[in-house]
């Protein structure tokens, strides 16, 4: 069976491309977080006080100042050009007003268009203008006598103490990564299990392939993913290896989980390959199928747009796809280091996936045997 | 001198028949093949719907949290009230202690708790500043937002009632000075309402379009190798004789398909989920123009370069998620390595979406995407000629194959 391995695109589709994929994703990301977002300021008071929050918004670690525009519109319009994500609008006498308590208006613009650029800057621009008023609090009650203690308890009565748990950089390598990368794996699973089905029978191979395993078409079967099996462990464990040893993301699930998941991910989605094939004996068909419902994958997986925010209709379609189970699964066990039991039914589910080619066996040799190729 | 120009002019003529009998050649293919049939009819027309759906609710809402309050005061049952009743965060039960919260997130019922501690109201009360903790999952950014940015609005929001009672002023417009000395306005542009598919779908839409080009062409150009019995790409055939003509021909049939769905994808779709719309009709013709004819052209060199049909899925497919990363929309574009920016200008998605995203969203003008633009039909010609060389290519192939002069 390991003669099929001669065509060139199985090494490109089972090492190449993924370990392309995989360094693509945690290169691009590797800032963790968008840093230094150009942000723009319209600043017609010009004062110290002004001044000031413009140096402190610069050193911010998300923004950076790139530009001072002399109006709203040209700041707006360098928006649309794409040369800053928001700007922040100082109108004449901000500074006159606040010291005699007439309560000057400033305001801050961003855009969400990019909604990862949008909110970072949007973080920014929001507390640089809290300081600002916190600020004129703060000079007020220290000409009153109060001590530190008193301003921040009168200022902030409240605080809020943020536990950002097992990701508290709120890392977007961390959150994408993990994700979209076994995701694309797992696409390569399914097109490579559909594509060496079907190239038995493109090129007439079938009947061979069934008679050196004595017609057994378990046996075929088995043997025929064996290789693709190891190659595929081999892959996701190099990529877990790299991400969580190399790259030292964090997990709380211990690497048993890991491992776990890794094969789970792995059969389940060679299983739902030939599951496609089964249906349709066509290598066009099945490819198609696969295609479309691995990308589809990176969708409905909800780790970016929650699955909760979806439809009702499309949250109970989201069962069907093998990535899916893998998120919740990794979420719950890696990621969280919660109990397996908590997630049993996305590893039913996952082992289910894994089952699926029982029901088509039959069709698939049927198939082999007697079906001619058509272009 | 008129015989030349006549004999000009009947070539050209000639020329003009054999692209429109190729593009018909090309037509009567596409229609035949189910494969390319599915990827540039029946993908275009249903993968978006089927997208907008997905994203159609836009953000979170009512997002499940647990409480644990230890402090059992008036002060902690109005923060949790305060929480609950807003838009997007639902208390959905009550813990005893943090490991039976903890037990709640882990059965995915929550996905954040609010920790208020024994002390919360006697601090408060004796004007100490006091803590209230925020668990959140971080497996999912948008309900971290919601959990977290919920708390620091209510916490604000009592912060203030309290600061007033403090201040022992006179007069309302006193207490207002007190809480906000400085009023900051907080516009939100362009997707005022940070809307998840707002964000993301024009992006997919017009990758939808290359992609489903790119594999469709990918596939008709397998079909026709296959069937050809030296597996060559450009059947023998008078028509079939001169590089342009054929580009052209094909080019041709693409676009006419391709005029319909991008119309279909940039104008209907977007109108009948209620997408952000604000583009006029002229802008985006100046658009995806361009855009058609980048994609038509990457498409036909890339379908070169494979030898089996089904290769071509296994290419373009996977290129799909890294390509929408390049274009910005995820992950902001100025913080895109460098490496990554030179690649993406590979790709006429990039500037596609970049552009579309500009003049939709945005409302920018076509003044404003001109460098988009620009790059766009720096694309349509360099990929015309690669086009050209790699059919170039072919056709000597199958002229040497069919032993006919080159």
């Amino acid at each position: 069976m390991k003669i099929l391995k001669e065509n060139p695109i199985y090494g490109f589709c089972m090492v190449v491309f993924p370990l392309l994929a995989m360094f693509f994703f945690t290169s691009l990301l590797a800032d963790g977080l968008p840093q230094d977002l150009p942000v723009g300021v319209v600043d017609l008071d010009n004062t110290s006080t002004t001044r000031a929050l413009i140096r402190k918004l610069d050193g911010f670690q998300n923004s950076k100042v790139a530009a001072h525009y002399p109006s709203v519109a040209e700041a707006r319009h360098a928006m649309q050009e794409n040369e800053i994500y928001g700007f922040v609008y100082f109108p004449k006498g901000t500074t006159s007003n606040l010291m005699s308590a007439r309560r000057p208006k400033i305001s801050y613009y961003y855009s969400n268009v990019s909604l990862a650029g949008g909110s970072m800057v949007m973080k920014d621009l929001k507390t640089v203008t809290t300081l600002g008023s916190a600020a004129v609090g703060m000079a007020t009650l220290r000409a009153k006598g109060a001590t530190d203690k008193q301003i921040q308890a009168f200022l902030q009565p409240i605080r809020i103490d943020l536990h950002q748990v097992a990701n508290p950089w709120s890392n977007y390598n961390v959150y994408l990564s993990t994700v979209f990368v076994p995701g694309i794996m797992m696409l390569f699973m399914f097109l490579i299990s559909a594509y060496s089905l079907g190239m038995e029978l493109k090129f007439n191979r079938g009947k061979e392939w069934i008679e050196k395993a004595d017609g057994n078409i378990v046996v075929a079967i088995l043997g025929k993913y064996l290789p693709h099996v190891v190659v595929f462990l081999l892959l996701i464990s190099f990529y877990q290896f790299y991400i969580y040893h190399v790259l030292q993301f964090p997990h709380v699930g211990s690497w048993a989980m890991i491992l776990l998941l890794s094969v789970l991910g792995v059969f389940g989605s060679i299983g739902f390959g030939i599951f496609a094939f089964g249906l349709m004996p066509s290598l066009r068909m099945s490819m198609s199928i696969c295609s479309l419902w691995g990308v589809l994958s990176f969708s409905l997986a909800g780790s970016a747009f929650p699955a909760m925010g979806m439809d009702a209709a499309l949250q109970a379609v989201t069962w069907l796809f093998p990535l899916r189970h893998y998120y919740m699964l990794f979420q719950i066990t890696v990621f969280n280091g919660y109990p397996l039991i908590d997630a049993w039914f996305h590893l039913v589910a996952l082992i289910a996936f894994t089952l699926l080619p029982w029901f088509v066996i039959g069709k698939v040799k049927n198939a082999m045997l007697t079906y001619v190729y058509i272009p | 001198m008129l015989c030349l120009l006549m004999s000009i002019f009947h070539k050209f003529i000639q020329a003009i028949n054999d692209a429109a009998f190729i593009w018909r050649q090309e037509l009567k293919q596409v229609l035949r093949d189910e494969g390319v049939l599915m990827f540039c009819i029946l993908v275009p027309l249903a993968y978006p719907l089927l997208y907008s759906w997905v994203y159609n609710n836009e953000t979170v809402h009512e997002v499940p949290v647990v409480v644990v309050d230890m402090s059992h005061s008036h002060q902690s049952r109005q923060f949790v009230r305060m929480c609950d009743a807003s838009p997007d965060v639902q208390v959905v039960s009550y813990a005893t202690d943090l490991d039976e919260a903890k037990s709640l997130v882990s059965r995915q019922v929550a996905k954040g708790i609010y920790y208020i501690p024994e002390d919360f109201a006697t601090k408060l009360n004796r004007m100490e500043q006091s803590t209230i903790s925020v668990y959140c999952d971080m497996a999912l950014m948008l309900t971290y937002k919601a959990i977290y940015q919920t708390a620091m609005t209510v916490s604000t929001k009592m912060g203030a009632a309290m600061q007033v009672a403090l201040a022992g002023n006179y007069t309302d417009r006193e207490d207002v000075i007190t809480v906000s000395p400085l009023e900051v306005e907080e516009v939100s542009m362009f997707n005022p309402q940070a809307g998840y598919g707002t964000s993301v779908l024009p992006a997919v839409l017009m990758l939808i379009i290359q992609q489903t080009l790119a594999l469709g062409i990918g596939l008709a150009a397998g079909t026709s190798r296959e069937r050809n019995p030296y597996g060559d790409l450009v059947p023998v055939h008078p028509a079939y004789s001169g590089i342009y003509r054929i580009v052209g021909g094909k080019a041709l049939c693409y676009l006419m398909v391709y005029a319909v769905m991008g119309a279909y994808l940039v104008m209907a779709v977007p109108k009948m989920f209620s997408f952000l719309q604000i583009a006029s009709w002229q802008s985006l013709l100046a658009l995806m123009t361009p855009y058609l004819l980048a994609c038509i052209f990457f498409g036909m060199t890339v379908s070169c370069l494979v030898r089996y049909r089904e290769n071509v899925i296994l290419l373009m497919v996977f290129i799909s998620l890294p390509l929408l990363f390049l274009t910005g929309v995820s992950w902001p574009q100025s913080s895109i390595p460098g490496v990554w920016q030179g690649v993406a200008w590979l790709f006429p998605s990039t500037f596609g979406v970049r552009a579309y995203l500009r003049l939709n969203s945005m409302g920018a003008s076509v003044g404003d995407v001109a460098l988009e633009l620009r790059c766009l039909w720096i694309q349509v010609a360099a990929y015309f000629g690669m086009a050209c060389l790699v059919y170039g290519h072919q056709l000597r192939e199958s002229r040497r194959h069919a032993n006919l002069p080159a």
